[in-house]
């Protein structure tokens, strides 16, 4: 998907699925998800609670549980990452490739000194001394700009703030310099200036080092300014996908539109009304066929309901999965119709999108 | 910056809530104690929604649960209706008569899911409100009322007589609150960060549900969120927090657009999509945020403010007037 950068991807993900067997019976977490990453470049993966982002990354990284079943190719430079799992290959994950999450202590140990833990890892997968590993430990803090790093290296994770916990957890992701970074909302738990500056110090540190780097988040405000890609999930499935830019000014899918729709934006004058996304997403278990946004979709049509539209191409590296993309004729005269009609072939009432985007009336303030 | 003063309160005729030199401590260890609400004053006219915005640990919480007396403010006054007859003081009520008040004033919660009783139907929590404010709780005035809030936010009462809080989503778990909130009718909602915990997509369907019920029922509302852009679009008027201070308070399209507080505009040049009113550079902040048990003297965002100078330190500035309805506590304001 990715057109600017010659030669091999780094990482290339092709038809992955990843279901669940459960007592309910297979969730389909997964269900035919491609991508490939450059090195150097960061792709942006969002969606809503639930559309499959952090089982993907999982995924990647070797992380989920035994009864999980994968299908699909994952390639990491040339190599066949689901074998190198099958061969229990502790030099990859952490070393080469390498997570973190929205909850700094799921990587930290309470009882641990921080300096400790960087250490250890510099010590068991690159064979440094102790004292080398402590200096370097220190180096480390000092690189993702915690204030007096020498000192910190001896205080617990519960000693820090929540901004410096996840700063030391990038510290612990970078020890081994990794090629490929995922953050799983890295920052969703943080005061807006802590991170505005953890992401600007993701984005020099990727830069610097050539990195490649995956950002789930919910928020397609934060992926707008910091990623070259762009995949939208839903319910386990690749809805859209482009480059930023592209996303941002000529996005296909009625999913993409509603998920930026439904966000207040900072200079939306106040009591704009929002357009908010009704119903929720499917049950992943019995997936009914046709498109699975259909039921809450301002442009569906009878033929959405049975029939699942695949990924098609809209001009370069950029494709969508839909019958009546946003934009174009087709999608035009759709939601036109079912304006009309006042409802949509699922019986979703279109007086929900009604008034959306005016001013709605206040109280005595204004 | 971050100061005091009482010059933001307006005489008027139709101010529902006025919290005045609001003062909150809590003791903690020998002889310490954490500042965590310091000399803050406000006040909301009926029909209007006052949000409150700052950084974790700022105080928003703890203004609440001043206001509702859970626990009680160390010092200041909590005035509901002040000058007509229903007008009550509520630092200086105690038993019956506290309790008389109460369902003026409702809270709801960041985490819609753990703040309902697990074990009753949804139904019956929206009713137990009633059952305990109102002594006909059973009677057809009241059942038509527990049909109606459920109704107004989007939940079948038939559905939610039989399903108990964990078979709702968290969104239709916050929708449950609201109308257990509003089945009182209270004049006062105070919303602690009611979205935060929601995704994006049911962000939207509960902040419409909010301006819907303060609509019908003629709600005025405290909303609380660390989200600056959920903040505006909700608020007629935006209060902003540092360590327990008041900075800038005013009509929420003025302080948006023309941000005088150097706190303000660091938090808007933060925002994932900054604000189009600041700069890139008027982000430019350290991540500590000194301890609320040792304040700085003087403004209390000196350690953090690009532009304090002597004066910040030696002098707590007062709030004072810019404009309308504007509001700042600063000794060097951007002046729009
Ligand atoms: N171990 C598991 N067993 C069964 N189902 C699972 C398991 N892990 C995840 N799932 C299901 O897979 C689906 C995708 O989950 P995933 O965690 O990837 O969502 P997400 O997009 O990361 O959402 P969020 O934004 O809430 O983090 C969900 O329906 C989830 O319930
Ligand atoms: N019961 C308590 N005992 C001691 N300190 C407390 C107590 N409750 C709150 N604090 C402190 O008071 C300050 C204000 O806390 P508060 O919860 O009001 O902040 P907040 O603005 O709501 O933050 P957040 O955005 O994280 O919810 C913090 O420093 C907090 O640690
Ligand atoms: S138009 Fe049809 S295919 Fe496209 S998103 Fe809507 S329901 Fe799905
Ligand atoms: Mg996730
Ligand atoms: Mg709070």
């Amino acid at each position: 998907m990715n057109g600017t950068v010659n030669g091999q991807p780094l990482l290339s993900v092709t038809d992955l699925r990843v279901g669940f067997a459960t007592q309910r019976g297979l969730v389909r977490a997964v269900d035919g998800v491609s991508f490939d990453l450059f090195a150097g470049k960061t792709l942006g993966i969002v969606g809503e609670s639930g559309s499959g982002k952090s089982v993907t990354a999982k995924t990647l990284m070797n992380l989920l549980p035994s009864y999980a079943r994968v299908e699909g190719s994952v390639m990491f430079d040339g190599r066949d990452v689901r074998e190198l799992a099958a061969q229990k290959e502790k030099h990859f994950w952490g070393v080469e490739m390498t997570m973190i999450f929205q909850d700094p202590m799921t990587s930290l140990n309470p009882v641990k000194k921080v300096g400790e833990q960087i250490a250890e890892s510099l010590r068991v997968h690159l064979g440094r001394s102790r004292k080398e590993a402590r200096d370097e430990a220190g180096d480390l803090l000092e690189t993702v700009g915690i204030p007096e790093a020498r000192k910190r290296l001896s205080q617990y994770p519960h000693e820090l703030s929540g901004g410096l916990r996840q700063r030391v957890v990038i510290a612990m992701a970078l020890a081994c310099s990794p090629r490929l970074l995922i953050a799983d909302e890295p920052t969703t738990a943080l005061d807006v200036t802590v991170q505005k500056h953890i992401l600007d110090l993701l984005d020099e540190l990727r830069e610097e080092r050539g990195m490649a780097m995956i950002l789930i988040t919910h928020d397609l405000g934060v992926v707008k300014g910091r990623t070259d890609d762009i995949m939208v999930m839903y319910a386990g499935r690749t809805m859209e996908q482009a480059d930023t830019a592209t996303l941002f000014s000529t996005m296909r899918h009625p999913y993409t539109e509603a998920l930026l729709e439904t966000i207040p934006r900072i200079d939306m004058p106040s009591h704009t009304r929002l357009v908010p996304i009704p119903g929720r997403p499917p049950d992943l278990i019995d997936i009914a066929p046709g498109c699975p946004f259909a039921p809450r979709c301002r442009y569906s049509v009878d033929a959405c309901v049975v029939e699942c539209p695949s990924l098609e191409g809209h001009g370069t590296a950029h494709v969508c999965a839909c019958h009546k993309p946003v934009g174009t004729e087709a999608g035009i005269a759709a939601r036109a119709a079912n304006e009309q009609q006042g409802t949509t072939p699922t019986g979703l009432d279109m007086g929900l999108f009604e008034g959306a985007g005016s001013r709605s009336g206040t109280g005595a303030g204004n | 910056m971050a100061g005091s003063g009482t010059i933001q309160l307006r005489d008027d005729d139709d101010i529902v809530l006025r919290v005045e030199n609001l003062v909150v401590e809590f003791p903690v260890g020998r002889h310490q104690v954490v500042h965590a609400v310091s000399d803050l004053s406000f006040d909301v006219r009926r029909g209007e929604t006052l949000g409150i915005v700052g950084e974790s640990g700022c105080g928003k919480s703890t203004t609440a649960r001043a206001i509702v007396q859970i626990p009680r403010p160390t010092s200041g006054t909590v005035v509901l209706d002040p000058g007509s007859d229903r007008e009550a003081e509520l630092t200086a009520l105690h038993g019956e008569s506290l309790r008389e008040v109460r369902p003026r004033l409702q809270m709801i919660f960041q985490d819609p899911i753990s703040s309902l009783n697990p074990r009753r139907f949804v139904r019956d929590i929206v009713a137990e409100g009633l059952a305990i404010w109102q002594k006909d709780h059973s009677g057809p005035h009241s059942q038509a009322r527990i049909d109606e809030v459920l109704e107004a936010v989007g939940i079948d009462p038939e559905v939610a007589a039989t399903r108990r809080p964990h078979e709702f989503s968290g969104g239709q778990c916050q929708r449950i609150s609201i109308a257990r909130a509003v089945a009182l009718d209270p004049e006062i909602l105070v919303c602690d960060e009611p979205v935060s915990a929601l995704d994006v997509s049911v962000q939207a369907q509960i902040l419409n549900i909010l301006e819907d019920m303060k609509q019908r029922y003629g709600l005025t509302l405290l909303f609380i969120s660390h989200d600056l852009s959920v903040v505006r679009n909700v608020s007629d008027r935006v209060v902003v927090m540092y360590l327990g201070k008041i900075c800038e308070i005013g009509a929420a399209d003025t302080l948006y657009s023309s941000p005088a507080h150097p706190y303000t505009r660091v938090l808007l040049a933060s925002a994932p999509e900054p604000a189009p009113t600041v700069d890139p550079s008027d982000a430019a902040i350290g991540d500590e945020i000194p301890s609320p048990i040792n304040p700085p003297s003087g403004c209390r965002f000196r350690t953090r403010g690009p532009r304090a100078t002597d004066l910040c330190a030696a002098e707590e500035p007062q709030v004072q007037q810019l404009g309308e309805d504007h509001f700042v506590a600063c000794h060097f304001p951007t002046l729009g």
